[in-house]
Order: structure tokens, then C-alpha cells, then sequence
């Protein structure tokens, strides 16, 4: 049984062809990193996952459930979670109050009328807070923070929904060597029991987290394996590898 | 950290403010004056409305004369019905529009309860229709807000043109006042503040602890980014329609009260100006803050009651231009001057304690 199927999946803009017949299986409990030049179509294809767009055809089934389509709030209960590219947070709320909002385990408008609290957010707080370094800072305004620490909050925000699997776009653009460090300890002991799908342009940040690498190019899949295999493609090297390295 | 962002303190004023508006009666014994202040309460009513959908929610709604005005109607329809009879079924300006039958609409209006819920029912299943169409379809911002101005233009255009059985432009004219089973809810008695006042405190409260809720956290998020909050499960067209439902429900009891206290109702509630008016109100007041709203629509109409005799003709000049100024120097409007005010105050306190935080930087955290 596969984790997340996407099968002969297109999408196009009028005329313009974005992902072109794309197929991938990704399996329970990996981590997978999508690469691939400017314009590939890596970002668009997490659009089609996370229902923000909808694809003109083909298919994505997530444990075995058709979820092409499905609008964005109904892909995010079934429990995938994304971070932004641009780090999408709320400026004018707190840090407590973002991770508050993305601990959606109740998502009824009227039922949450009645609550105050949610049930188990403390712990679950204490628990994504310290991960991600913002103890200090829960009553600042998210607007307030660096860019790394966006970074951070975002991911938090992900954690906090307890999503199956995370879909990460450019997670560690903007972070120091310390922080990257950081990130690559935490997405490693995620592995264990959720599943990573990353977008990702730093190689050494690719090679050191990556089970499997997914290469894009021109909307379709050009390679799909480990990183060491991935790297002695000839095509690979060829439309990305090469430029990215020299 | 700033006393503003105080939950507890947030009661106090709503308590002290409260008991202020509660001294009124007891200190005003002019009798049209105190229909006078119940009016501003409706106001209060309205203000309220538009912070909790606009301050709140982020959704600019210009057209709160909708649920307003026909709520309005309702009440005047069943007041009117109320000195109606078997013998005599049919209001006089219905007789001379020569209509020789009551219109299936009137009916349940000769039923007190069932005209006055009926006020309230119909305006609010509006909102929720048309603020679902909407929301669902991802009409947001300035586009919704147009959306609502041109709805409102289409009420107005609406009931002005079906003369017979709304009497057009003239309105309706209850002769008598409200009749609630054996009461009589004389508009210049006391009877007629308490019952505003205490709409407008258990409004108020709900209001307030809405935002509080889990629900009204989402709400703000939502203000914030839409789409974000979409990829954390949650329904935001479901949120949007929610709000901007409840806020519709406020403006409709406001319809009612309005009503009750002037014994009348005519198109120019359905006006443009005035519901753009509300949301001056709220902008000068502070739409973020539901008090603030509510002060806002008090000073405001209080300063076109007393001062806007003498600029007459230019009052709407003089409000107009104190709204620039307030949306250009005061953005959060008389609350933020508060909320910077008392932000200033606790941050030097907080130097004096040797703590260097800023404290005007800190934000709430409900429920601690």
C-alpha cells in the first residue's frame, strides 16, 4: 500500500503545460526531497496536493483515498500539513496565538464558540514550542520576528496540526548554518513517525536529510531515487546537478 | 505588559461603562432626552455589529442597512398591525394606494410574536444567504464590500418602488406604540432605555466573549490570511458567513429597537450614508475594539445631534474630514490612542522595575 500515489497528474494555465504526465509514489515514513530548477513545477505540484489548485488531470490518492479536488481545508483534515515558501504566518497575532490557531483538532465554527481551550494544547505547546526554539517568544507578535524565526513559527504551525504527512517548501532559505543544523536533527526524528515531502535547492542540506530524491524538470519526473543514485544520473547532472554545483 | 491587553481589565470597562450608561434614567428626567440617548444605543447596537465583522473578521461591510432596515420593517409592519382590526384589516395608506385586500406578506404580522421574530429571522437568513453565496465563492475585501453597497443600493431601489405595500418613500408610521401582551412600551419611558441598554449589554458580552473563543481566534486569523488558515482544516467561508451572519442578527434587534423608539420607518434606512455612517463610527471609535465602536457611534451621532445643527448643510463635510484624519493619524482609531496611551505608561512602569522589555510590544493572550 502506498502512502501518497499521484498518477498521470497535469496541470495547465491556459496553454502553457506546467506538469506534464507526472507520477510518484511516496512512501510511509521516508523523507523525500523534490529538486529541480527554477520553474520545474515543484511547488505547483504541492499546490495540487494541498487542493490550492486543481489539476486538469490525473489523479492523487492518499492512503488510498481520492483526494484530487477536495478543497484545501478538507486535504488539511485528512492530515497533510504544508509550510509556505514564503513563510505564511499571522503578523498581528501572537506566537502562542499562531500555534493556537494551528492546533486544529476542532475545526467546527460553532462548536468552537464554546471553547476557550482546547483540550491537550499545553502540552502539546510546551512540546512544539521548545522544538522549535520559540519558548521566550510565544508573547510576541508573529510580525515582529526574523526571518529565521518565521521560518521556525511556520513549522511549528505545521507540527501543531500532528499532520501525517508534512509538505515543506524551502524550509531552511534564510536560516544560518546553526539553525539548518537544527532542522536537519528535527525533520530526521520526525522520520520516525510522520512522512516528509521537502523542497529543497540547498544539495548539501538534500544529501544529508534525503532517503529518496524526486528530480523535476519541465513539469515531469526526470529521476526518482537515493541521493547517491540521483547524483550519478547523467540527465540529472546535466539539467541541474551541474549548474547547481559549478 | 499593557494594562489595554488585560482581560480582566477589559471587564472593568465594560463593567464601568456599563453602570455609567445604567445612571442615565436615573439622572435624566426629560423624557425626550432619554428617547434621544436610547436612540444612540441602537447606534451602540449597530457600532458593535460592524466592529465584530469589520474590526474583527476584516470584512468591510457597507451595507449593514440591510439587516437593519429590514428588521425595521418587520417591527414596523407588526406595530402597524397591532391598531389594525377584524373590521378594519387594512393600514390607510394601503386604502389609498387601493389595494382591497391585506398582501400575503403582511399576514403573519398581525401575530405580534410571530411579526417580531420574523424581524429577526428573515434579515439574518439573508445575511447567511447571501454572505454564504459569497464567502464560498472566495468574494473577498474591497470586492465584497462592493458587493454589499450594491445589494443595499438594490434594497433601497426595491422597497421605495412597491408603493402599495410599503408605502414608498413616505414610509410606515406606527400610530400607536409597542404593545408587548398586556405592556405598553411608551418610547420616552425609562422602560424603552432599559430594554435598549440591556440589549446592547447582552450583545456586547456575547460579542466579547466571541472573540475570546476559539472561534473568534480563527476569526482574526482569517482577517490575517485567508488562505493560510484554509491549510490548517479549517472551513473559512464557514467562519466568514458565521460572523458576518451574527453581525447581520445585531443590526436586525437594532432594526427593532429603532423602531420601537421613533414609531417609524422609511427608505432612507436603507440609505447609503447611513450605513456608511456605521462604519465611521466604527473607524473613529476603534473597530478593533468592541467598546471603542460603540463610544465611536455615541460621540459621533451626540456630535451631530448637538453640533450639527450649526454646521447644517456641512456636517457631512465635518465628518468626512475628521474620518480622513482618523484613518491617516489614527489608524486603530480613539481605542489605539488608549491602548498607546496606557502602552506607554506600563512600558515606563516596566523601566522603573528595571525590566527593559518593551511592553507595548507584548499582545494578549486570552484566557491567562
Amino acid at each position: 500500500m502506498s502512502f501518497l500515489e499521484i498518477r498521470n497528474l497535469s496541470k495547465s494555465f491556459d496553454t502553457t503545460q506546467v506538469i506534464v504526465d507526472f507520477s510518484i509514489e511516496i512512501v510511509e515514513a521516508t523523507l523525500c526531497c523534490l529538486v529541480g530548477p527554477n520553474g520545474a513545477g515543484k511547488t505547483t505540484t504541492m499546490d495540487l496536493i494541498t487542493g490550492r489548485q486543481k489539476p486538469t488531470s490525473g489523479q492523487i490518492l492518499f492512503c488510498n483515498d481520492d483526494i484530487t479536488g477536495l478543497d484545501e481545508h478538507e486535504i488539511a483534515r485528512r492530515g497533510i500539513g504544508r509550510k509556505f515558501q514564503v513563510p505564511a504566518v499571522f503578523r498581528d497575532l501572537s506566537v502562542r496565538q499562531n500555534l493556537e490557531v494551528a492546533y486544529s483538532k476542532s475545526t467546527n465554527p460553532i462548536k468552537n464558540m464554546f471553547r476557550f481551550r482546547a483540550t491537550g494544547f499545553a502540552q502539546k505547546l510546551e512540546e512544539v514550542a521548545t522544538l522549535a526554539g520559540l519558548t521566550d517568544r510565544l508573547n510576541v507578535e508573529a510580525g515582529i520576528l526574523s526571518h529565521g524565526e518565521t521560518q521556525w513559527l511556520e513549522i511549528g504551525m505545521v507540527l501543531m496540526q500532528d499532520p501525517r504527512l508534512l509538505l515543506l517548501d524551502e524550509p531552511v532559505a534564510g536560516m544560518t548554518e546553526a539553525e539548518i543544523e537544527k532542522t536537519v536533527s528535527i525533520f530526521k526524528g520526525l522520520k520516525a513517525t510522520n512522512t516528509l515531502v521537502v523542497v529543497e535547492h540547498d544539495m548539501a542540506f538534500v544529501r544529508e536529510i534525503a532517503d529518496v530524491v524526486t528530480v523535476m524538470h519541465m513539469g515531469s519526473l526526470l529521476a526518482h531515487g537515493p541521493i547517491a543514485e540521483i547524483e550519478a544520473n547523467a540527465r540529472v547532472r546535466e539539467v541541474y546537478l551541474g549548474d547547481a554545483e559549478a | 505588559m499593557n494594562i489595554y491587553h488585560n482581560v480582566k481589565a477589559q471587564w472593568l470597562a465594560y463593567a464601568a461603562f456599563f453602570a455609567v450608561l445604567a445612571l442615565v434614567p436615573v439622572l435624566v428626567s426629560d423624557s425626550f432626552l432619554l428617547n434621544q440617548f436610547a436612540t444612540y444605543g441602537v447606534f451602540g447596537l449597530l457600532a458593535l455589529s460592524i466592529s465584530l465583522c469589520w474590526g474583527f473578521g476584516g470584512i468591510l461591510n457597507l451595507g449593514q442597512g440591510i439587516p437593519f432596515g429590514l428588521g425595521a420593517y418587520g417591527m414596523a409592519m407588526t406595530m402597524q398591525m397591532q391598531s389594525q382590526d377584524a373590521s378594519n384589516p387594512l393600514p390607510p395608506f394601503m386604502l389609498n394606494n387601493s389595494l382591497d385586500h391585506l398582501p400575503m406578506f403582511w399576514e403573519p404580522f398581525r401575530n405580534t410574536t410571530l411579526g417580531i421574530v420574523l424581524s429577526l429571522i428573515v434579515p439574518t437568513l439573508f445575511c447567511a444567504i447571501f454572505g454564504g453565496l459569497m464567502f464560498r465563492a472566495r468574494v473577498s475585501g474591497p470586492f465584497f464590500a462592493i458587493m454589499t453597497l450594491a445589494m443595499l443600493s438594490a434594497w433601497y431601489t426595491l422597497i421605495l418602488d412597491v408603493q402599495p405595500y410599503t408605502n414608498g418613500a413616505n414610509g410606515i408610521t406606527p400610530p400607536s406604540p409597542l404593545k408587548l401582551g398586556e405592556i405598553v412600551v411608551d418610547p420616552y419611558s425609562p422602560a424603552a432605555y432599559w430594554t435598549v441598554l440591556v440589549l446592547l449589554l447582552v450583545a456586547t458580552v456575547t460579542a466579547k466573549l466571541m472573540t475570546l473563543s476559539r472561534f473568534g481566534l480563527v476569526v482574526q486569523a482569517v482577517r490575517g490570511d485567508a488562505e493560510r488558515v484554509r491549510f490548517l482544516g479549517y472551513n473559512v467561508a464557514g467562519y466568514e458567513t458565521l460572523v458576518y451572519t451574527i453581525s447581520g442578527f445585531i443590526a436586525a434587534v437594532a432594526g427593532c429597537c429603532w423602531v420601537m423608539l421613533t414609531q417609524y420607518v422609511s427608505p432612507a434606512q436603507f440609505d447609503t450614508t447611513f450605513s456608511l455612517s456605521m462604519v465611521i463610527w466604527a473607524g473613529i471609535g476603534g473597530r478593533l475594539s468592541l467598546l471603542g465602536a460603540i463610544v465611536g457611534a455615541f460621540l459621533i451621532q451626540g456630535a451631530q445631534s448637538y453640533l450639527g445643527d450649526t454646521f447644517l448643510n456641512t456636517w457631512l463635510l465635518v465628518l468626512g474630514g475628521f474620518f480622513i484624519l482618523v484613518v491617516r493619524f489614527l489608524p486603530k482609531g480613539l481605542a489605539g490612542l488608549v491602548e498607546s496611551a496606557l502602552g506607554k505608561l506600563s512600558s515606563r512602569r516596566g523601566r522603573d522595575d528595571g525590566n527593559g522589555v518593551a511592553a507595548s510590544r507584548l499582545v494578549p493572550q486570552p484566557g491567562e
